[in-house]
């Protein structure tokens, strides 16, 4: 395994042994050529003497599919067998950069530089197998692993031209494929981890076991600076193996087994003592929220028509509520650590390895060089595995138990002390001149901007606040008169990423409300907003493109296929549209059928979802992102909701934080639009907005009940 | 501490462990099994669901002391070759994402079928009751538990 660039150029000075490109954002290097310390790749691609390609790169994998997809590409551009194509997970080293995997990016952002990689590769085995055959290198191409002399019908497989190829030039510009040529991108593929799945051969964070290792419980403290009050450590102590160790954020119990450490903490017992007394709660915040909402805010988005707008004759308000949720991913936060005196090696289920890897440097004052990095398959990382707590948390056992340790966190750890979804309120407003049209549309964001790096918060960057109030000051909708604003409200309880992040709540409320908005007016909601796309085909807000033919088409396509208009005789059955497009990218509507029965449950039965979400390289994952986005949508809206009392998160397992299950899976259809767009957009969050608002607003149809908070109850819902 | 005597995969093993250790943490920690997994310690996820006899159990709610003298099947079991119908089945309908609650899920879906081998959507939805699936591959795993009826019926005849 090929890990660092060190080891990239030492592969490079085997004899020749392997073809090696690797890239960075800007350009090509082939192994051995003009290796120059300024280069710092974030990928390469390996051909092998034996036939094997393999791609070495920073993208984690937990369960969006990224390993397939850049080997497809891979595979597509340089005409490798598919079957011998291979991944690496880098590592970070200090020139070994942009590994993290965040915000849905991995697929868009490698497109490029692995294609002309890949290219530059192929380009040059077969000038190889030209010059072998002494043949014109216009009648020599490449196939399935092999180049081909089509007048001779010779062919030559990968492996054999590759200690020729090295000693090419690395091409300038190689010439990339045509879409039309394109064998892999496109087709439907299955993930390339599918067979060590199925058979408990893949690795995760929690696999890990290395010789010598400790496993550790920590029992941390539930506020800031609290200190235990009682604990029982004899009992403790009278497990076997268990000692405990004092940490920087509690207490940890380390042992020789998982079991025993478990047990110890159990045994242990802590009294923490009393909650401080301004310990933050929930339902305070949400009054916070709901006044901040009302209040003035910085400024995201303003436009008003330059002759000034039509009189506005009446005026629609609304407030909507977006609540704290958990990552909840299955396999919970670990890792292990094993530190000595002069390095260290950590083995890590993390979406952000360079970032690990700085803040682990920091924490035991060594240079990032002597942290070594080794990523994991994740079990599910929804943004939670971009922070680093848990791998601090291991560098500080091992360090002071001197030996390997494993930090485990247990259910109730993993849904207390995560970064949750932060809350937020909507105040919206829409005027409606004499002939019934918006002319003018509000919408007031207060929520709170991620604090698991205070530094960031001291400085707020450029188009901060865009980002913070996405999905509603990007409103696709032509409408005179925008105005869009974001009141960032204090919250002391730890808060990320979160599938989706900040759309999710702004998309929840913007098309619940645009709901409103055509039923106050009685016209149809997919009339509406079709009606509020027409105009400028393409707009441009703030950075982001919109183009509005991609979001009618998606549109239309799930009207077409829900059979959007038709009636339905049943009582309590309903039907709710909605529409989003992703950071200017991935556009996405669902029309969702909904039943509720008279104890005012709410069962999804069907889906239908359209996407464009440009080039698309593999069907088959983008599929299965929209299926997990609507499932996950489906959790948010009708399962449960993280509430603080006393500063503490109140759920601890799945029985308190019920998320969907396969009783509430809906029939689940799903149309990819074709796209004109030359490349690939993400598809790992952009599901998820419309799934919510699309759900309220059948409800409504269903019940005549407007839903403006989330997660929805059935209380709210019963049967009058 | 006691010496625990249990056949796991077909194999006989011994392990010392504490009565009771929880049967997840010996064929993880003790056995190095580690395709059975910990998803919530209490029952409710089904991430560490094994068969005993072909009927799915939580193995975090088997204390050792009470595993002594039985006999276990773990993914690692089914098949190292991905050919038992089930795995075959979630391959082809491509189930998995990031895949770490689906052995506990291939193995409640072989449980399932081992008592009703043609289920119904109401006996599946009651099968996996509490199975979960945070990345949402249920779509895909009712599939699958149709796609292996119809290679075992295929099989029979």
């Amino acid at each position: 395994m090929i890990t660092s660039r060190r080891a990239f150029l030492k592969t490079a000075a085997l004899g020749g042994a392997s073809l090696v490109i690797a890239f960075d954002n800007k350009r090509l290097l082939a192994a051995g050529k003009e290796a120059t310390p300024q280069f710092k790749p974030n990928g390469w691609i390996t051909v092998n003497a034996d036939g094997t390609v393999t791609l070495t790169i920073g993208k984690s994998e937990m369960g969006q599919g990224v390993r397939t997809s850049l080997a497809m590409i891979l595979a597509d551009e340089l005409d490798a067998d598919w079957s011998h194509t291979n991944l690496v997970q880098a590592s970070p080293g200090p020139d070994f950069i942009q590994l993290d995997t965040g915000a849905i990016s991995s697929v868009a952002s490698s497109w490029t530089m692995l294609r002309h990689a890949a290219a530059a590769a192929r380009d040059m085995l077969i000038s190889a197998g030209a010059a072998r055959w002494k043949v014109d290198r216009a009648t020599c191409s490449a196939a399935n692993g092999e180049v081909i002399h089509s007048p001779s019908k010779r062919r030559l497989k990968y492996g054999a031209l590759v200690a020729d190829a090295t000693k090419l030039p690395l091409p300038e510009d190689p010439p990339l494929k045509n879409s039309n040529d394109f064998r892999m991108i496109g087709k439907p593929t299955k993930c390339i981890d599918g067979r060590e799945i199925v058979t408990g051969a893949a690795r995760y964070g929690i696999d890990t076991k290395i010789p010598g290792m400790l496993y550790a419980s920590i029992e941390r403290a539930p506020w800031r600076g609290a200190v235990p009050r009682r604990s029982q450590d004899a009992l403790a102590l009278a497990v076997p193996s268990v000692r405990l160790v004092p940490c920087s954020l509690g207490i940890a119990v380390v042992a020789d087994t998982t079991w025993a450490a478990l047990k110890g903490r159990t045994a242990l017992a802590v009294d923490w003592g009393d909650p401080p007394k301004d310990a933050f709660e929930s339902a305070g915040h949400f009054k916070k929220l709901a006044q901040s909402a009302e209040q003035k805010g910085i400024i995201t988005r303003k436009e008003d028509p330059p002759g000034g707008n039509s009189p506005t004759v009446r005026t629609i308000y609304a407030t909507y509520f977006y609540p704290f949720y958990a990552h909840a991913t299955l396999e919970t936060m670990n890792c292990v650590a094993d530190v000595r005196d002069d390095r260290c090696i950590i083995w890590a289920p993390t979406q952000a390895p360079n970032a690990l890897q700085e803040e682990v440097a920091r924490f035991l004052s060594m240079p990032p060089e002597k942290v070594e990095v080794n990523v994991t398959l994740m079990g599910g990382g929804f943004g939670r595995r971009l922070a680093v707590d848990y791998a601090l948390e291991a560098a500080e056992i091992s360090r002071i138990a001197k030996a390997p340790v494993q930090v485990l966190w247990t259910r109730a750890d993993d849904m207390r002390f995560g970064h949750f979804q932060a809350a937020s309120a909507h105040r919206l407003s829409a005027g409606l001149n004499s002939k019934d049209a918006v002319v003018s549309w509000r919408h007031t964001k207060a929520g709170s901007p991620h604090n698991l790096n205070p530094a960031e918060l001291a400085k707020p960057r450029e188009g901060l606040h865009q980002d913070l109030s996405r999905g509603a000051y990007d409103i696709p909708y032509v409408i005179p008169s925008i105005e869009t604003q974001y009141v960032t409200v204090d919250l002391p309880v730890r808060h990320g990423p979160w599938r989706s992040s900040f759309a999710a709540s702004s998309v929840f409320a913007r098309e619940a409300f645009l709901d409103e908005v055509a039923r106050i007016r009685g016209i149809d909601p997919f009339t509406l907003r079709l009606e509020l796309l027409q105009g400028p085909d393409t707009v441009q807000i703030a950075t982001l493109n919109v183009d509005r033919r991609r979001l009618r088409r998606v549109l239309e396509v799930v009207r077409d296929k829900s059979g959007w208009g038709g009636t339905t005789s049943e009582a309590r059955q309903g039907r709710g549209l909605a529409c989003n497009v992703y950071n200017g990218e991935t556009h996405v509507a669902c029309v969702v059928d909904v039943g509720v029965d008279d104890a005012g449950k709410v069962k999804v039965q069907r889906v239908v979802a359209a996407v464009d979400c440009g080039l698309v390289v593999n069907p088959t994952g983008v599929e299965e992102q929209v299926e997990g986005g609507i499932l996950w949508g489906i959790s948010s809206t009708l399962g449960s909701e993280i509430t603080f009392v006393n500063g503490l998160a109140q759920q601890s397992s799945y029985a308190d934080y019920k998320v969907a299950l396969m009783r509430d899976t809906p029939t689940i259809e799903v149309h990819i639009v074709p796209s004109e767009e030359k490349q690939p957009y993400g598809m790992s969050e952009p599901p998820v907005p419309p799934v919510a608002p699309a759900i309220a607003n059948a409800i409504f149809a269903a019940t005549g009940k407007r839903i403006r908070r989330l997660p929805i109850r059935s209380e709210a819902l019963t049967k009058a | 501490m006691s010496e625990i005597r249990l056949t796991v995969n077909g194999t006989k093993k011994a392990v010392n462990v504490d009565d009771d250790t929880p049967l997840v943490w010996v064929l993880r920690d003790s056995l190095s099994l580690t395709g059975t997994k910990f998803g919530c310690g209490v029952g409710f996820c089904g991430s560490c669901t094994i068969l005993e006899n072909g009927k799915a159990i939580r193995s975090c709610q088997v204390p050792a002391s009470e595993a002594n003298g039985r006999s276990f099947v773990t993914i690692e079991g089914l098949s190292r070759d991905a050919s038992h119908p089930c795995q075959r089945a979630w391959l082809e309908e491509d189930v998995a994402q990031c895949g770490f609650c689906q052995p506990g899920m291939i193995l409640t879906a072989c449980s399932l079928l081992k008592d009703h081998p043609d289920p119904t959507d109401e006996e599946i939805d009651a099968a996996l009751a509490d199975a979960m699936c945070r990345c949402g591959t249920y779509p895909r795993i009712r599939k699958a538990i149709r796609r292996a009826v119809g290679t075992m019926k295929t099989k029979k005849k």
